[in-house]
């Protein structure tokens, strides 16, 4: 593999990262708890657009915007059913409601869908293939589609009515109520937007490999790891964590270690030494360990309470 | 499988995971610390004891204990980066860090002494039971869920004893907030990597006796939903009540077995019944948490 095909690789990876973890650091910093459904709720919308394109047959753009649109009202409503019940309980105890819900909803989809590996009916589309590297269309819409939501996202923020409430609730939520804000409006509106970019999300990485109901666990870690390492709660931080994820996954395996080692023989370390590909779900792991030991609240954390 | 036997592997499973959730209460339901790895006890006692009885030929003792040993210093260590974060990072780490355990033990067969024993994807098996000779095939379960019990109520009376005493104290306060404990002048940190230690020794002890019983371990059964699982029987039981964390895990266990006979009444597939099993293990927990916060058996308030 060149050296340029590992960087477009990087890219692909944190852009399809991005549009998971920007969702769970805004739901984060509204409702300030780590919502372990989030990523299965990505796969629901996932197996929507698979209904819609593979059973309905739409094409596959109509039912990737459709499907995204209608989990995140899915996830509205069950807002409405689970967690607007516990506004005001401790951030340990709606994480774990999150954790039954979405183990809830994952088993809801293999028990509908079956556990078997299944695709979108696309038709196939012939890489670009150049002496340096190899891309596909599709990886390329995946890249311009991260772009575009972390645009909208800096926009979103700050250009809109409701991204000022939505920081003013973040930074105070009672003197944002105070002031006027319609905290619950807003928490509706979070959660359609993190929810619809997670599935575009999960969308995405099942048009690029194979859908499965586990898919959803499968990236856990990587987009918390991404949330974490660029400070939980920062919307710039989870698209800087995507990046750096998405190139650490790549080049974990792809770097020789035995020449860093070997510090340009002064070390006499002669070995080839390679992180074998079986332990690639253990790199975001390992990054997160060294984030929590060296910036606790990551790359962009800002400290806020005690 | 008759009736009787299949009590009696019920009653061994209920003890052990007993073993497990009473663990991961000292944890969550004492100290308050997310572990959503806690299967990584459970297949590094395993492992553990498997190795050592199997491969290195030692006596069923010394499995026991170098499965508690291996599983709590591991315990230790993973709360070496987390031992001062929030509850959040908590969860995300040692979740994590269960399936690192877990992709270990798939991708590095040398462990199990590689060639004759397998290892990595296929498992191992043929894992010695302890005394099997003395026993026949129809009494062995009993002689083994007599020593699933004894076991359970060691670790009962240890970690009740435990609660009942100023260190149980102590992490009762962490729980509501590190400002308190650090007020008395505790060190906080300490605590917290001591909780994971115990727990994670106890978790070992489990993982040990379940290897020890079935004869044949692989990676894929300790997966995150073992994890769960164990969550289910703290948060129904009732968190912070050791009596609860074993009712807790009687409950599931018959729920979690008995729907597995309803193939058998309804005309439903292997894979779904599964699914559904786990969607109401799911929901038992989102309902639990909402409508019945303490849980069956209610944590003991005690006024000093």
């Amino acid at each position: 593999m060149t050296f340029t095909q590992v960087i477009i690789n990087s890219i692909v990876r944190a852009s399809e990262l991005t549009l998971l973890s920007l969702g769970l650091t805004i739901v984060y910093d509204i409702l300030k708890f780590a919502n372990f459904a989030h990523t299965e709720f990505a796969v629901v919308g996932v197996y929507l657009a698979l209904f819609l394109n593979v059973t309905l047959g739409l094409p596959i753009i109509a039912a990737a915007i459709i499907a995204s649109i209608v989990t995140g009202f899915l996830s509205i409503a069950l807002d409405r059913a689970v967690f607007k019940r516990m506004r005001s309980s401790s951030g340990i105890i709606v994480m774990v409601t999150s954790l039954g819900l979405g183990i809830a909803l994952r088993n809801s989809i293999r028990a509908i869908w079956g556990a078997d590996a299944q695709n979108y009916s696309v038709a196939p589309q012939a890489p670009i293939i150049t002496h340096y590297f190899r891309i596909t269309p599709l990886q390329i819409w995946i890249v311009l589609v991260g772009v575009a939501a972390m645009l909208s996202f800096h926009l979103l923020l700050h250009h809109t009515t409701l991204g000022k409430a939505m920081r003013a609730s973040s930074d105070n939520p009672e003197l944002a109520q105070a002031s006027g804000i319609a905290t619950e409006k807003i928490i509706t509106r979070v959660w359609l937007i993190a929810v619809a970019f997670a599935s575009l999300g999960g969308i995405l990485i099942g048009l690029e490999t194979y859908i499965l109901p586990y898919m959803g666990f499968a990236i856990i870690v990587p987009v918390f790891c991404a949330t974490i390492l660029g400070g939980i709660g920062n919307p710039y931080g989870a698209m800087l964590g995507a990046l750096v994820l998405g190139f650490a996954e790549n080049f974990g395996l792809y770097v020789n270690f035995g020449a860093i080692l070997n510090l340009g023989g002064i070390l006499g370390f002669s070995k080839e030494l390679f992180i074998p590909t079986g332990y690639k779900p253990a790199i975001s792991f390992i990054i997160l360990i060294l984030v929590l030991l060296i910036r606790p609240r990551g790359i962009l954390g800002r400290k806020k309470e005690g | 499988m008759g009736l009787v036997n299949f009590l009696a592997y019920l009653a061994i499973m209920m003890g052990i995971y007993a073993i497990l959730s009473l663990s991961l209460n000292l944890q969550y339901g004492f100290t308050g610390l997310a572990n959503f790895g806690h299967v990584a006890f459970f297949c590094l006692g395993a492992y553990t004891s498997t190795i050592l009885v199997l491969v290195f030929k030692m006596p069923f003792m010394i499995g026991i204990l170098g499965a508690m040993v291996i599983a709590g210093l591991f315990g230790y260590v993973i709360s070496i980066p987390t031992a001062n974060l929030k509850e959040d990072y908590w969860a995300i780490a040692t979740l994590a860090a269960a399936e690192v355990v877990r992709i270990f033990f798939l991708n590095e067969d040398w462990v199990v002494g590689g060639g004759p024993y397998q290892g990595g994807s296929f498992g191992i098996g043929g894992i010695p039971q302890p005394l099997r000779s003395l026993f026949s095939a129809y009494t062995y379960p009993f002689f083994y869920l007599a020593v699933v019990l004894v076991c359970l109520l060691a670790t009962y009376l240890i970690i009740n004893t435990l609660t009942q005493s100023p260190f149980g104290r102590v992490i009762k306060s962490i729980r509501s907030g590190d400002s308190l404990p650090q007020a008395l002048g505790k060190d906080v940190r300490a605590f917290r990597m001591k909780v994971m230690a115990i727990g994670g020794t106890f978790g070992g002890l489990a993982g040990c006796l379940w290897a020890h019983y079935h004869g044949f371990i692989s990676p894929d059964q300790f997966l995150p939903l073992e994890t769960f699982i164990v969550w289910a029987m703290v948060i129904v039981g009732g968190k912070a009540n050791n009596r609860g964390a074993i009712v807790g895990a009687v409950i599931i266990m018959v729920f979690y077995n008995s729907t597995r006979f309803l193939k058998d009444y309804i005309p439903i597939e292997e894979v779904t019944l599964a699914s559904l099993r786990m969607v109401a293990i799911g929901v038992l927990i989102v309902v639990a948490m909402i409508f019945m916060k303490e849980g069956l058996i209610k944590e003991k308030k005690t006024i000093y």
